[in-house]
């Protein structure tokens, strides 16, 4: 059974479908991204209109830098998380797996067809946290300098890309383990804890540059902020990044195949 | 192991009058491949066999009902034939199509439900089939509505899975066999935990899809009154051996020639009849008299004698078994035989 690009179509937006329906997992991505964001310029405003002559206005470009650390290398990536092991396991959870295999349907194209769905997801949630994060850079700017257009552009683009990945890689691996709740766990704990703590071990040298956050640090544009960076040709980022992109996934995709359905 | 309860197989495919007490209408022999076929198919886990060097044939535009116990090898034996397990030893044919080998040509003409249907309980059933409708191909869309309507959930049909009973998300399950307008259904246990409602209208959709659609529907179940009611046509498991397979009639045919006699007098024709030469056995039961004849023509006579002694006879006909009947023999011989 060959899979033409009318079906292929159908599949990416039957799995948006029922990604995009599931309420619950959307509204904790979404809160994932935006309280933080909320409360963290919330609490920039107070200061500021407290006590001006010591805080600066919440928004401006040093508060752009900030925004992109949350939605790129941050809390953007968690939800990406949640949404690719939920697009990665979600049939598996449902048993609909089963049902989805004795179509005859390749299993490499019911796994294909769940990374564009995500991926969308995933982009439309970090550009609704990206919309909010802007509005406050330049609403509470003060008179303080505002990124430009092109950097509005690039870090767009930086978030779509860093957060694609995480979504992928997340898709693979809850492919891989078919747990949802064990890759979340598990991806959320080297995100924010393991992967940020291995970039700032020095021991390890250029080993460090095969970190998908140092990675991400090193690419992300506009003003440097807390998290180190770690010089790296930009050959080595962009082969690491495809790296990350391909190896998980092709395991989850492996795995899939093979699984007992 | 099996080839003991091969002695126990009737054998005997031709399609009958079956299931004449149910009414149903005698379906069309089809001369095609048969819907499925084995041949020596055997299932081992470790050391343990699940299924032991079964062959079948499934005839085309039939209830088939494919009866055992629980852990008989029932569902073992469907996973196989959808290639979703590979079998240890043996092959398969579906729709004439051998499986694995072409598995994916096959089940594209194959809707199945194993072990229970499942779906996305946030999404509506409609939007269920909209997904299952995706990974079939572009021509099923078309078909969500009729379908829905076909397994009477239309008007439900907008309402999220998550709410559905199990009746309805059987029937749902059938809905999503159908989207591709398959000539083979294979429904694994579809009656299970459904109240006598719900079995009704499973069974009712069963039928109309065999003799209204044409289609071959493969009906495993422990039910053994649901088959009965149901199938044209079925097979016995037990412990991963088919021990008996042919149509519903052939199953249940009193192989003994025995008859069943009731009269106004129980007692006087039992002692009429005791020392009677055309009587082999006799025995009194449940208020009537089950005997077996030297040979079943004699029938007519054992009623003249009864008349002319006097009493009023009310009923003569050959005993009939249940298929649990049946059932609880086959399977109750192999276990004093092991």
């Amino acid at each position: 059974m060959t899979l033409d690009p009318t079906v292929a179509r159908q599949m990416i937006s039957a799995d948006l479908l029922r990604l995009r329906k599931k309420r619950g997992m959307i509204a904790l991505a979404l809160a994932v991204v935006l309280v933080p964001l909320v409360i963290a310029t919330g609490y920039d405003v107070v200061r500021h209109a407290s006590d001006p002559a010591h805080y600066a206005p919440a928004g401006g470009l040093n508060n752009f830098g900030r925004l992109l650390d949350l939605l790129g290398i941050f809390m953007g990536p968690v939800a990406a998380i949640l949404i690719g092991a939920e697009a990665g396991a979600g049939d598996l959870a449902a048993g609909v797996f089963r049902d989805n295999v004795l179509t005859g349907r390749s299993r490499t194209a019911l796994f294909l067809a769940r990374i564009p769905a995500a991926v969308a997801v995933t982009l439309t949630v970090t550009a609704i946290a990206f919309a909010l994060g802007i509005g406050t850079t330049f609403g509470f700017a003060g008179g303080l300098p505002t990124p430009d257009a092109t950097l509005i552009l690039q870090s767009l683009a930086w978030l779509a890309l860093a957060n694609s990945v995480v979504c992928v890689i997340a898709i693979g691996v809850s492919s891989l383990t078919g747990s949802r709740a064990g890759t979340i766990t598990a991806l959320i704990g080297w995100e924010l804890v393991l992967s940020p703590l291995l970039v700032q071990a020095v021991s390890l040298g250029s080993l460090r540059r095969g970190l998908l956050d140092a990675v991400l640090a090193f690419l992300k544009p506009g003003p440097a902020s807390g998290a180190p960076v770690i010089p790296m040709p930009v050959a080595v980022a962009v082969v690491v990044t495809i790296a990350w992109l391909l190896i998980l996934p092709a395991l989850g995709a492996r795995r899939m195949r093979t699984r007992d359905a | 192991m099996c080839a003991a309860r091969a002695a126990l197989t009737v054998i005997g495919m031709e399609i009958t009058e079956a299931n004449q007490l149910e009414g149903h209408r005698r379906p069309a022999v089809d001369h095609r491949e048969p819907a499925v076929e084995t041949y020596g198919l055997t299932k081992r886990f470790g050391d343990r066999i699940a299924v032991d060097d079964v062959s079948l044939v499934v005839p085309r535009g039939v209830a088939y009902g494919f009866l055992g116990h629980n852990g008989a090898g029932k569902t073992t034996l469907i996973r196989v034939l959808l290639g979703l397990t590979r079998a240890s030893a043996g092959r398969a044919s579906v729709l004439g199509l051998p499986v694995p080998a072409q598995r994916a040509r096959a089940l594209a003409r194959v809707g199945a439900i194993v072990e229970e249907p499942s779906f996305y309980p946030h999404l509506t059933g409609y939007e269920n089939l909209k997904v299952a409708a995706a990974v079939r191909g572009p021509e099923t869309r078309a078909r969500i509505e009729p379908v829905l309507e076909r397994v009477g959930l239309d008007k439900r049909s907008r309402d999220r899975v998550g709410t559905y009973s199990l009746g309805m998300r059987q029937r749902l399950g059938v809905a999503r066999c159908l989207l591709s307008d398959p000539e083979l259904l294979i429904l694994d246990e579809p009656m299970n935990g459904l109240d006598p409602g719900g079995m009704l209208d499973v069974r009712r959709m069963i039928r109309a899809l065999v003799e209204d659609e044409g289609r071959t529907v493969f009906v495993s179940s422990h039910l053994l009154d649901e088959v009965e009611k149901t199938c044209d046509v079925a097979a016995i498991i037990d412990g991963g051996c088919v021990i008996a397979q042919g149509s519903i009639e052939e199953l249940v045919a009193d192989d003994g020639g025995e008859l069943v006699i009731e009269c106004d007098d129980t007692a006087r024709a039992l002692a009429l009849l005791a020392g009677d030469p055309t009587v082999r056995e006799l025995r009194a039961e449940h208020g009537a008299l089950r005997m077996k004849l030297l040979a079943r023509d004699q029938a007519g006579e054992v009623n003249s004698r009864l008349v002319a002694a006097g009493l009023v006879v009310t009923r003569l006909e050959p005993a009939r078994r249940s298929l649990e009947d049946r059932f609880l023999e086959m399977t109750t011989r192999l276990e004093v035989a092991a």
